[in-house]
Parts: structure tokens; sequence; C-alpha cells
């Protein structure tokens, strides 16, 4: 066996490598040899600094931010100011229901998903409407975000459609149940790989599961926010790109139909329906299911983009998806390719294209859940 | 006093159809990424070996469990097998550069792995996960980085590494890329060879032939723009050798993969800030070896000219180009970055 020394080996390959590259009339020298070799070593640095990240990611469970010291402070608040929301959402409430739940009522089941068995205190209370305050809801929309500490730290996943619902087909007959399925497994890995969240999946293999238990699954979990994956399809093959909706109302038939379509087989009953709609409770969620859609959508947008240059933003959209009504939690439903378009189709057959969207989807929920808890920490300081 | 174990430095670029690795002891060596098990006692004792790895493995696919366990740049996830697979290449290039299985000679070995631009954090874990035997650190960088490095090009350059799997885009800008600097395209070098495949198909639905010997046409003979020189091969034609010509088949794959490229690059472009945006044009460096189509660098020239112009440089010998990159890099880091890195 020979033996290399360390220098001897520098030496060698060095040359080696030298020699190489100006045979090869490539070797540049865009600035002095100090100013290159500043630059590499600063590149050095932080590439051992993205790769000790990485370690770091699969070994150990990164440092959650320190806020116990706020808990109880950030609590107090929280109840104050969940009061004066509520007295102030009163209003809002008489224009979703004819007969409003009365206040305590209201309160009750509100502090149910505020304090839900998971020892994270008020995770889902939030603030009103910011984006679009209701008249007379001057009092809630100015709640500052950053009184609450909303972490995220369960997340629910829905693969859309499954076991008879097929959803959409891609033209080489890949069905929809089967591509949401995939996409939400690796989603479910990137999030668990760094100890950050924990998931729950509404389904995990090709089962028929119904909106409503797709609901219940998320709320009895405590899940802090809700994910629900599809694939579109369009009439016009053109048509492509990426769409996340929150729950809301729409005038535009087309999505109204959609709607329609996706809540045919949701379990539930028109009694039920009552119930969903009380639970609407003063724009609170609405207002963080859109602020989580934005997020999401910016994320999946720019980041297919790299590998799907003709996505189209097809933008952040409100509709009435009963899995989004009945869900506790802020929640949103992806878009995340169209099976109509030829090329979209094509990459979506790619298990290198489906990770990209599992990707996205986990860093914008990794954005949300840091702004979430930027908001709090910066409160609390 | 400590001991001190000699050191070996490898850069290693992992490749969807080859891989390379450059040593610090002055080794470089190519194979092709292919590792293939014998399907059965019969194969087992005809081939004498437990495992078959890159050309050897090629010429004896019909008696193998044949497996490329780089898709698209990355390894495969799901296929315990094509994880083996990974970890046959990497231990057979590392056997190639002096290291032996299980003592590695004594040695402390510290590899940089090259990786598409935009490999995610699932796939960079699985290259380490397959290294963590073969090597004492590690470092996974992406590979136009390790191009870049390799050639000393970090500053307003474009690096454009077209490999088998993957198109890969970095703009250097003295900084690690972010994000946005970097793009990875799946129309590559395979890509091509699907379309040449169907396009001869379509045009000689009699012809037999197999995705390999697709590939070796393109090694051989491709180009975009016009060419003096037919593309003609031998193919079985019901049973018969026939010569027949492609040159028009060759041609419309080749330029198929333009679109994408130029879209890339001048979107790339156009995120340069303005006052860099013309040195970043007159320094795009194509690497990889399908980078090498004939005329391909011109004809990235041409679309240049209609946002100003540009200069692109095509690396003559790219086989190397990835795994010097790594290994200039391994040699550059101190050893203390090297021990946060152990496996």
């Amino acid at each position: 066996m020979r033996g290399y020394t360390a220098a001897r080996c520098r030496r060698a390959a060095s040359h080696l490598s030298r020699k190489g590259l100006r045979y090869r009339g490539l070797l540049r020298m865009p600035q002095s040899k100090a100013n290159v070799d500043r630059l590499k070593r600063r590149l050095l640095h932080d590439l051992v600094q993205q790769n000790v990240e990485l370690i770091q990611g699969r070994r150990r469970r990164p440092s959650r931010p320190r806020r116990v010291p706020y808990l109880r402070l950030a609590g107090a608040l929280a109840l104050v100011v969940l009061s004066t929301a509520l007295i102030g959402s009163t209003r809002l409430l008489s224009t979703l229901s004819a007969a409003p739940p009365p206040l305590r009522t209201l309160a009750a089941s509100q502090a149910r998903q505020v304090l839900p068995t998971s020892p994270s205190p008020a995770r889902e209370a939030g603030p009103p409407s910011q984006a679009a305050p209701a008249p007379g809801l001057a009092a809630a929309a100015a709640i500052d975000p950053a009184v609450l500490p909303l972490a995220v730290r369960r997340i629910a996943l829905d693969a859309g459609h499954g076991g008879d619902s097929l959803g959409t087909r891609t033209p080489l007959g890949l069905l929809e149940k089967d591509i949401t399925l995939d996409i939400v497994r690796r989603l479910r890995e990137l999030l668990e790989a760094g100890h950050d969240f924990e998931v729950v999946m509404t389904r995990g293999d090709d089962d028929a599961v119904s909106l409503a238990e797709r609901a219940a699954i998320a709320n009895r979990s405590g899940a802090d926010v809700f994910v629900s994956v599809h694939v579109n399809w369009f009439e016009d093959r053109g048509s492509r790109g990426v769409e996340t909706y929150f729950l809301g109302p729409t005038n535009d038939p087309f999505l109204n139909r959609l709607a329609a379509l996706e809540n045919r087989d949701s379990g539930y009953s028109m009694s039920d329906m009552r119930q969903l709609l009380d639970g609407i409770y003063a724009g609170v969620r609405q207002d963080k299911s859109r602020q989580l859609a934005q997020v999401v959508q910016a994320a999946l947008f720019r980041s297919l983009g790299r590998v799907n240059p003709g996505i189209e933003n097809r933008g952040v959209k409100s509709a009435p998806f009963i899995v989004l009504l009945s869900t506790q939690m802020p929640a949103i439903l992806a878009e995340v390719s169209c099976a109509s378009n030829a090329e979209e189709a094509r990459l979506l057959a790619r298990p290198l294209y489906r990770q990209y969207i599992a990707e996205a989807l986990a860093g914008g929920l990794r954005a949300y859940a840091s702004e979430a808890r930027g908001g709090a920490a910066a409160h609390g300081g | 006093m400590t001991e001190s174990k000699p050191v070996l430095h490898v850069g290693i670029d992992l490749g969807t159809s080859r891989s390379s690795i450059s040593a610090s002891n002055g080794q470089r060596h190519v194979v092709e990424s292919y590792v293939g098990w014998p399907l059965d006692m019969v194969a087992r004792k005809v081939l004498k070996k437990p495992v078959l790895i890159g050309q050897e493995a090629l010429d004896n696919r019909s008696m193998l469990d044949l497996h490329r366990p780089l898709e698209e740049g990355l390894i495969k996830d799901g296929s315990e097998k094509d994880e083996a697979a990974v970890r046959e290449l990497l231990w057979h290039l590392l056997s190639l550069v002096g290291v032996a299985r299980e003592t590695r000679n004594g040695m402390k070995v510290r590899a940089v792995v090259g990786v598409p631009a935009e490999a995610l954090r699932v796939n960079k874990q699985n290259v380490r996960k397959a290294m963590q035997d073969a090597v004492d650190s590690l470092m996974i960088v992406s590979e136009p980085f390790a191009v870049a490095y390799g050639l000393e090009a970090l500053l307003h350059t474009m690096i454009i590494d077209l490999g088998a799997g993957t198109t890969d885009f970095c703009v250097m800008n003295g900084r690690l890329p972010a994000d946005e600097e970097q793009r990875t395209l799946t129309q590559a070098g395979d890509w091509i060879d699907e379309q040449l495949s169907r396009l001869t198909r379509e045009r000689f639905p009699d012809a037999r032939f197999s995705i390999h010997m697709v590939r070796a046409w393109k090694e051989e003979s491709s180009f975009v723009g016009a060419t003096r020189n037919p593309v003609v091969v031998t193919v079985p034609v019901n049973g018969k050798p026939t010569a027949i010509d492609i040159t028009q088949e060759m041609r419309q794959a080749c330029e198929g993969l333009l679109p994408p490229i130029v879209e890339s690059m001048l979107d790339l472009l156009s995120r340069v800030q303005p006052d860099y945006q013309e040195k970043v044009r007159n320094n795009i460096v194509v690497s990889g070896g399908t980078g090498l189509i004939r005329g391909l660098g011109p004809r990235l020239e041409q679309e240049l000219a209609a946002v100003g112009g540009g200069k692109v440089k095509v690396v003559k010998d790219p086989v190397f180009v990835g795994s010097d990159g790594g290994l200039s890099i391994a040699l550059d880091a101190p050893d203390a970055d090297w021990e946060k890195l152990t496996s």
C-alpha cells in the first residue's frame, strides 16, 4: 500500500488540476490572485456551513424558539384580546348566519380550538381579517398577530380523492388520486425530516375517505394547519399553472361548479351545514387561511417555475370547498399543476417534478410557520 | 503527539450517464453509471463476479439485473436496489483511486460530491446515506458550482452544465448561488436519446435498435444547425444490417433541447443585476458531455445577440471538469472544516 501525506497529495492534485485547466484554455483569473483566494475562502466557509446544516437537519432536532418565558403573558393577553375580538365579531357573525350562536357558545367552541389537547397554548386564535375588515370590526381588526404565539407544529395533509374517487386523469392515464398521494407522501417526508413538524395524513393509501372524515381527522388531531393537495383540469388544454384556494364565497360560475364537484361526496347533511357555517368565526381563521394560501402559492409558483418555465400563476382565490369549511384550523386547497395540459401532464408523470411540488409546498409551510413564530417572537422580545 | 493518518481527497461527479472521480494522489477515472447483478446462478458462474459495474455491466446486460441508479441526476427513491447500486458505484470509484473497501488502506478519505443544482434536501441526504460508510468526511455541492470552482469562474459567470439527466444552470456572483441563481431542467442528454429514438422509429419502423445504440449515435454525431457530414448508422432492418440516414432526426432531436435552454439562460440573465449583465453574458461556460453537441456554442451566441450579444465557451474535455472542481474544493477546505463534516 502506498501512503499519501496530505501535503504531497495537495501538491500533486493541484498541479494536475491546474495543468488540465490551462490546457483547456479555461482557467480564468477575473481578479488578482489574492482576491480570488479571498473569494474562495468565503465560498468555502458558506459551503461548509450549508453542509453542516444539512447534517444537523438529519441528526438533531433544531432548537425551538424560546418562548416559555412569554407563554403566561401571551396566554393572559390572548384571553383579553380574544374576548375583545369576540365581542367585536358578533356583528359579522350575524351576516354569516341568520341565527348566530350565543356569544358564550361561540367562545366555548373557540376555546376548544384554541386550547386543544396539545400542550401548545392558544395555537388557533388569530387576528380577524385585516385584508378586508368588516364594518364595525375596528377593534377586532386591530389585534396584533404578534400577541399570540402561533406556533405551527402539527400539519394535516390531505391527498385529494382516493379509492373510488379517482379525480381527474392525465392524457396518459395517470390518476389524480395517485398523483396527490405521491406528492403528499413526499411532503410528509420533507416536513418530518427536519423534526420541525408532526404530520397527520387524512389518507395514507388508496383509501376512499369522505370529505367529512378528512376534516374530522384533521380536527381530532389538533392540527395547526390543513393542506389539501389536488390537480387541476381545464377544458382549454392550453391552460396550466398553479392556484391555491382558501375558504370564501365566489361569484365565478366556474369555481362554483368546481366546488360543487369537489363537494359532491362530502358526507355532510344540510343540518350539518349550519354548524359548519357557525364555525367561520369572525373571519379569524379565514384570514390566516388567506395568509397561508398566499405564502404557499408564491412558493409553488417560484419553485415550479424553474422546472416548468411555462407555468402560470393563477393566483390565490376563495371558493366554498367543503373540506376547507369543515376544518377548524387555517386551511387551503392547492391545485399543484394541471392534468389537462400536455406539458404539465408529462411533468406530473415524473417523480422529480412531484418532488419539486412537495418541496415547494414544504417551503411555503415553513415560511408560514416561520412568519407565525417570528410575529410571536418579535412581540415577546 | 496525535497520530495523523494520511489523507486522500477526492472529487466525485455522480452522473446519470457517467460518473467520474479525481483524487489527490493524481488518479482520475470515469465509469459508466451502470450497476448490474447476475440474474441467476448460471449468470453468476459465467460472469464470476457478484456485481458488475460500468462498461462491463453494460456489455453483459443480458445476464444482469441492470440498474442505472441515478435518475435525472438524483438517486431514485423508493428502490433499495437503486440505493445499493449507488453504494456499489461509489465503492467502485473509490477502489479505482486506491481506496480498499474495508480498510480504506488506513487512509482518511475526504470527499466532495456534486449533485444537480436544485437537488433537494432529501436527495442530498440520500447521497450522504449512500456514502456514510465509504468516506470519513463528506461535502455535497451543486455540480455547476463545482465546475465554476474548478475553473475559478467565480465572479460574473454563468455555468450551463449539460449532463445526461439534467441541465444545470448557475450564475456565479462571488457567493454561493441562491435559489434564484440556479436552475435545473430535466431536458438533457437522455431527453435527446428519447427524441432521437422516437423520431428514428417513426421514419424507419422496421429498424431494430436499443436506447444504448441511440446514445452511442448521439455521442458520435450530435449537432445543431447545418452539417456537411450526414449521420448514417447501421442497424438491422428485417434482420439485415442496413445503413440508414438519420441526419434530420439527429438535428431535430438536438435542436429540441434549445428552446428550454435558451429560455432559462435568458431568464437567468435577466435576473442578474443590470450592472453586471454584460459581464455575465460574455462569460458563459458550457460544460458536461451533452455540451459537446456540435454547433451549440455558436447557436447560443446567436440567441444572445437579441439581448446585446455575448460569448459562450464550451469545455472541450467535460469528463473530469466536475470531479476536478470537487477535488479543488476538497483540497482548499481547511482541516478544521472537514472535521465538522465527519460522516
